[in-house]
């Protein structure tokens, strides 16, 4: 039985990794697909988001030293999880900026100066970073510790803290919100028909224009608020940048790029089983991401869900 | 010079070995090597390239802010990037791997200096390139499959595999790396000679140079060869490629091995100067992404473009760091440069008829030029401002 | 002027007891052919990113011994003056570009990788590097067996651990500790600290059994992993040597998933996240945790007034509490200058850089730590503390209560022995 709760929290706490893989796979992946653009400054729109949950944060747990009872914590809670989605709105005009000052020049251009460009930008968001908020890392930890108190776990007997489960939940919504958006509005299967032929898209009078603007904004978005639910339980420094984007990057290969629910299975395929190699094999934690992706690729070479559009 | 004329002046240059020259509209040119015509001006333009190449040791010890050690790392990276151009120039493929052959080149050097023992830096540098070269072909085979961004993201994460490997194993020194500083003298020799330090670092220089031109030179031949040519048909449109019988996939692969061998042989150079090779600095992806960006900053349409692109880069990101905490941003800030100002790169906006070359003859035609030009950047910066506030209210308020 | 004043008074600022001497009947030393122009030195550390909780108190140490330095009229009457490189990955580039622009002397590296690439190319350049930090066990065992010019002023990497082993049996009693798990980071230092942990607790308790050893990435996110096999294993010690960042990361995410009571936490540099640790978590902890070469309120400050002074400096100038990291770069700057000040008494005149490296050998001098030596070795020894983290709330900061100090000789190898020849011969 013991075994059993081991394994179940080995598990957990993969899928919690996978979810805030899958928020920032996510808007790479849509910027892919419809913009046809790699954004390899998405990792430091991840990181900026967790420099300004940071500051968001601070007005939080200023306000709420010591939430103690139901009310207080589901307060606390309500408040937290409102000052990850600010921290995340305020991504959007910085999305929105990038994509029209920087980027939309670009469309049509040679790839490669895609890559240069958002590189250079990758460069600047992580000097912007230093400039506002220091050299040294940052961290919330009272908003960590503050919703930990919420005993939650505990009603099953397992030890497993409650911002995880926090993470899971709000992952899992947002996994729903997303795919509800693409299938069932009008405005997803705009976005999606312009990833399939934007040429036709365009004939029956979409702007592209906004929408690739739209796509780019909600990029920034999510991964701002992976940064925002991220920090609690790290830190945000400098350098936080670079790994998840270069996860996410094995993440959309194995799903097939441009493809969401590629994104999704593949950040969960990548969170869970990287988890359970660290367990049962701790070397292999660096290497296990890109051992995955090479066993996936050799079976499936083009990746798990090929490209989106016609299935969101 | 009409098309015609210049088959015929290629023509002529493959006839033989012995140089000459000949007159065509009235400009001279002069055979160099065999398919190898240049003009008196390209001519003196390569030698003053090649002169200060020579001269960097001196014009290092000018300054203390001018180092030896960074110009060299530069033109190092640089070959790098001279590899990764065959790639990126002619097949339209876009690498960002390349950090796996020179570090696995510099690795190569770093175990059989310090696991081994080897002291011979020639031997060191020949397994560089061998154990590079044979990286590029089991990396190229997997990874070929594939092109545009997937060919891209597989390269990258082939290239992390290897950094994960080289970080992990304590065979390979982990994250401490390992020291290229085998023997009694801890110093690789030369033809069995031990080096002092102060010489042994010329030496390392003048071997540099000396593999330098000779892969320019030898770069040079395969671009301008039969298969060359098979390689730009086969980046401008596969399909057709196949169709007229080139066999792509053997061609692109052996593209690839090409450009692998260069990262290979540079980085066992570089092991040999640095004298100590780590993962970080070698195989991270950053690196391939440095590498990369060195093509294009320099010029990728060009053959000496990522070679400048290296210099430039490194020596930017190691001065940057004396004078600015904020050095990230100005690389950054070169690179948006790059983009919106000189795409060709720095060689290739040297060249005539690039975008760089005319604005500096309309500039000098009418210097007032420079308001007007103000003025549009300032223009379409607004409009772009513009366009992102609309976009906002349209994201907030939805579309109507 | 001519450097009218002697090594003496150096020596004793640095140590932090200036006050002590009189107006100048200690300064010893007459008339010294030195040159006019100030001492130019560089350091190089983490300025940025997540090293630099370590990097930034290096370099606060060594520019606070460098003002006490100047205060005191310099080095025979010439000043220091301190440029800062940031280390980033680039030791030896650092090191080569200050030896370029002149420098007559140079502090750092951080890094354990930057350290071992740099020894040897300080070894042929020959301009004296005195080793902040870096403090891989290997430096002087294999990388550069027989140094002239590279030394080291912290303690090395088995003297934390050995010094974290006999805290740990001191505490807890040989008799309980069964069984062991580490958590140490994924590079070649948190393999070395695991490594000789592992070695030295089974000589001193006997057979143990190793029931988890994890690798957390550096600035890993996440080490749930980790700790929920602690969780599961129950070791009786569980030993880490994450540093900075990555103590917060873990405390926190232990102390939230209840690991603290299944387990016995030493670590052998917990407290330099001094600034970061939470009340909460420190006092759920009940952790050990190192503090290498000093602990900056032990002796306690109204004991030990250098103590009291330095910290109180530290709080002032730069608002951190000073930690280890502070007295390395503090230290480095000392070693260096006392030893200079002594040769320059005793030749009359300015040393070269060979002299200074000869004098730099046994040297001993004083700082606020208390008596360091400069080995023949070239590795710097000194006591090596430890203690129990706890809440202070007057200083809002986690503390050092209860502090145990190991001598040299209980922690380190005696010279020309092997670390690990020496453990196992216990």
């Amino acid at each position: 039985m013991v075994e059993l709760a081991n394994f179940a929290i080995h598990t957990l706490n993969g899928i919690q990794y996978g979810f805030i893989l899958f928020l920032i796979a996510s808007g790479l992946t849509i910027i892919l697909g419809i913009l046809d653009v790699l954004n390899l400054a998405h990792g430091e729109l991840y990181a900026v988001g967790a420099y300004v949950a940071f500051s968001v944060f601070g007005y939080v747990s200023g306000a709420f030293a010591n939430p103690e009872g139901f009310v207080g914590l589901a307060t606390f809670l309500v408040l937290s999880l409102l000052a990850a989605v600010v921290a995340a709105a305020i991504m959007v005009p910085l999305g929105l900026l990038l994509e029209a000052v920087f980027l939309r020049p670009l469309y049509g251009r040679d790839e490669v100066y895609q890559l240069v460009l958002t590189f250079g930008l990758l460069l600047i968001l992580k000097d912007m970073n230093k400039l506002i908020w220091g050299p040294l890392p940052v961290r919330a930890g009272d908003i960590y510790s503050g919703i930990n108190r919420i005993p939650a776990a505990e009603f099953v007997g397992l030890t497993f803290p409650t911002f995880k489960l926090v993470i899971i939940a709000v992952g899992a919504v947002v996994v729903v919100g997303l795919f509800y958006f693409f299938n069932r509005t009008k405005l997803g299967r705009i976005i999606r028909a312009t990833a399939i032929d934007r040429e036709m898209a365009t004939a029956i009078g979409v702007s592209t224009d906004r929408v690739f603007t739209l796509v780019f904004a909600m990029g920034a978005f999510f991964a701002g608020f992976a940064g925002a639910m991220a920090l609690p339980q790290s830190n945000a420094s400098l350098e936080m940048g670079a790994n998840p984007l270069v996860l996410s990057f094995v993440i959309i290969v194995i799903g097939g790029l441009g493809s969401l629910r590629g994104a999704f299975v593949g950040a969960m395929i990548v969170g869970v089983l990287s988890r359970w190699a660290v367990w049962q094999y701790p070397p292999a934690e660096i290497a296990a991401p890109f051992a995955i992706m090479a066993l996936i690729l050799l079976v499936k070479p083009n990746g798990l869900f090929g490209t989106w559009g016609e299935t969101a | 010079m009409s098309d015609d004329d210049h088959q015929s002046l290629k023509a002529w240059g493959r006839r033989s070995y012995v140089p000459a020259t000949t007159t065509r509209d009235g400009d001279r040119y002069v055979r160099v090597s065999r398919g190898m015509v240049l003009s008196p001006r390209r001519i003196a333009g390569w030698l003053a390239l090649l002169a200060l190449f020579v001269a960097v040791p001196d014009i290092a010890s000018l300054s203390s802010s001018i180092q030896q050690r960074v110009l060299h790392q530069g033109v190092l990276f640089g070959l790098a990037a001279v590899g990764l151009n065959v790639l990126l120039r002619h097949t339209k493929l876009v690498s960002f791997g390349h950090a796996a052959f020179f570090g696995t080149g510099a690795y190569t050097a770093a175990v059989l200096a310090s696991q081994f023992d080897v002291t011979s830096m020639l031997l060191l540098l020949a397994a560089a390139t061998l154990v590079g070269t044979l990286m590029a072909g089991v990396i190229g085979f997997l990874s070929l499959r594939h092109t545009g961004l997937y060919f891209s993201l597989l390269t990258l994460a082939f290239g992390q595999l290897l950094y994960a490997i080289a970080q992990g194993q304590s065979y390979l020194g982990g994250s401490d790396g390992l020291p290229v500083r085998p023997g009694e003298a801890n110093r690789a020799t030369l033809f069995g000679v031990e080096l002092s330090a102060d010489v042994y670092s010329v030496v390392v220089y003048y071997l540099t140079v000396l593999v330098v031109v000779l892969a320019l030179f030898v770069m040079w031949r395969v671009v301008n060869s039969p298969f060359g040519n098979a390689l730009d048909a086969i980046g401008q449109d596969r399909t057709r490629a196949q169709f007229v019988g080139i066999p792509v996939r053997r061609y692109v692969l052996a593209a690839f091995v090409i450009s692998g061998i260069y990262g290979g042989v540079a980085g066992g150079m570089y092991g040999l100067v640095q004298q100590h090779v780590r993962p970080e600095a070698t195989l991270y992806f950053l690196r391939s992404g440095e590498i990369l960006f060195m093509a294009i900053l320099g010029g990728f349409g060009t053959l000496v473009g990522p070679l400048v692109g290296g210099v430039v880069l490194v020596f930017l990101q190691d001065v940057g760091r004396d004078f600015t905490n904020y050095f990230d941003a100005l690389t950054g800030i070169v690179l948006l440069l790059l983009v919106f100002g000189f795409p060709r790169g720095i060689v290739g906006s040297l060249q005539s008829g690039s975008r760089l070359r005319a604005a500096v003859s309309t500039f000098s035609d009418d210097p007032a030029i420079v308001g007007e030009w103000a003025t549009e950047a300032w223009t379409s910066l607004w409009a772009a401002v513009g366009r992102a506030r609309r976009n906002l209210r349209m994201l907030v308020l939805g579309v109507r | 002027m001519l450097g009218m004043v002697g090594g003496t008074a150096v020596a004793a600022a640095l140590a932090g007891c200036s006050t002590l001497l009189g107006e100048d009947d200690q300064s010893s030393g007459g008339e010294a052919d030195v040159p006019d122009e100030p001492i130019q030195a560089g350091l190089q550390t983490y300025t940025e990113g997540a090293a630099s909780v370590l990097g930034l108190q290096a370099q606060y140490g060594a520019e606070i011994a460098i003002q006490r330095i100047n205060d005191a009229g310099g080095i025979a009457g010439r000043e220091m003056e301190l440029d800062v490189a940031h280390e980033a990955d680039a030791a030896v580039e650092n090191y080569t570009q200050f030896v370029d622009e002149g420098k007559e002397v140079t502090f750092g590296p951080i890094s354990s990788g930057g350290h071992a690439a740099l020894a040897p190319e300080v070894e042929s350049q020959g301009v004296v590097n005195v080793g902040t930090d870096g403090t891989v066990t290997t430096l002087y065992e294999d990388t550069v067996p027989d140094p002239t010019y590279s030394f080291r002023f912290q303690n090395y990497d088995v003297m934390e651990v050995v010094t974290a082993a006999r805290e740990a049996v001191a505490r807890i009693g040989a008799d309980n500790i069964d069984s062991i798990a580490g958590i140490n980071p994924n590079y070649a230092f948190g393999q070395d600290e695991w490594k000789f942990f592992k070695l030295a607790i089974q000589q001193l308790v006997g057979d143990v059994d190793v029931v988890y050893e994890g690798f957390p990435e550096l600035l890993a996110d996440d080490m749930s992993t980790h700790i929920t096999e602690v969780n599961d294993n129950e070791p009786d010690v569980t030993f880490t040597s994450v540093w900075g960042g990555d103590v917060t990361t873990l405390m926190n995410q232990a102390a939230a998933n209840d690991m603290f009571d299944n387990t016995q936490l030493v670590g052998s540099i917990l407290y330099s996240a001094v600034d970061e640790l939470d009340q909460d978590v420190v006092e759920q902890a009940q952790a050990f945790s190192g503090s290498r070469n000093w602990y900056w309120d032990f002796p306690n400050g109204s004991r030990w007034s250098p103590n009291a002074d330095l910290f109180e400096q530290a709080q002032s100038e730069y608002d951190v509490v000073p930690t280890a990291h502070f007295m390395s770069g503090y230290g480095a700057v000392t070693a260096w200058a006392t030893a200079t000040a002594k040769t320059v008494d005793i030749l009359g005149e300015w040393p070269s850089q060979e002299q200074i490296a000869r004098s730099l050998e046994d040297h001993g001098f004083h700082t606020p730590a208390g008596y360091h030596v400069m080995g023949s070795d070239h590795q710097g020894k000194s006591n090596a503390y430890s203690g129990s983290l706890e809440w202070d709330d007057d200083l809002g900061r986690a503390v050092l209560e209860d502090v145990n100090v190991f001598t040299p000789q209980e922690v380190a190898p005696p010279i020309g022995t092997d670390a690990e020849e020496w453990i196992n011969s216990w």
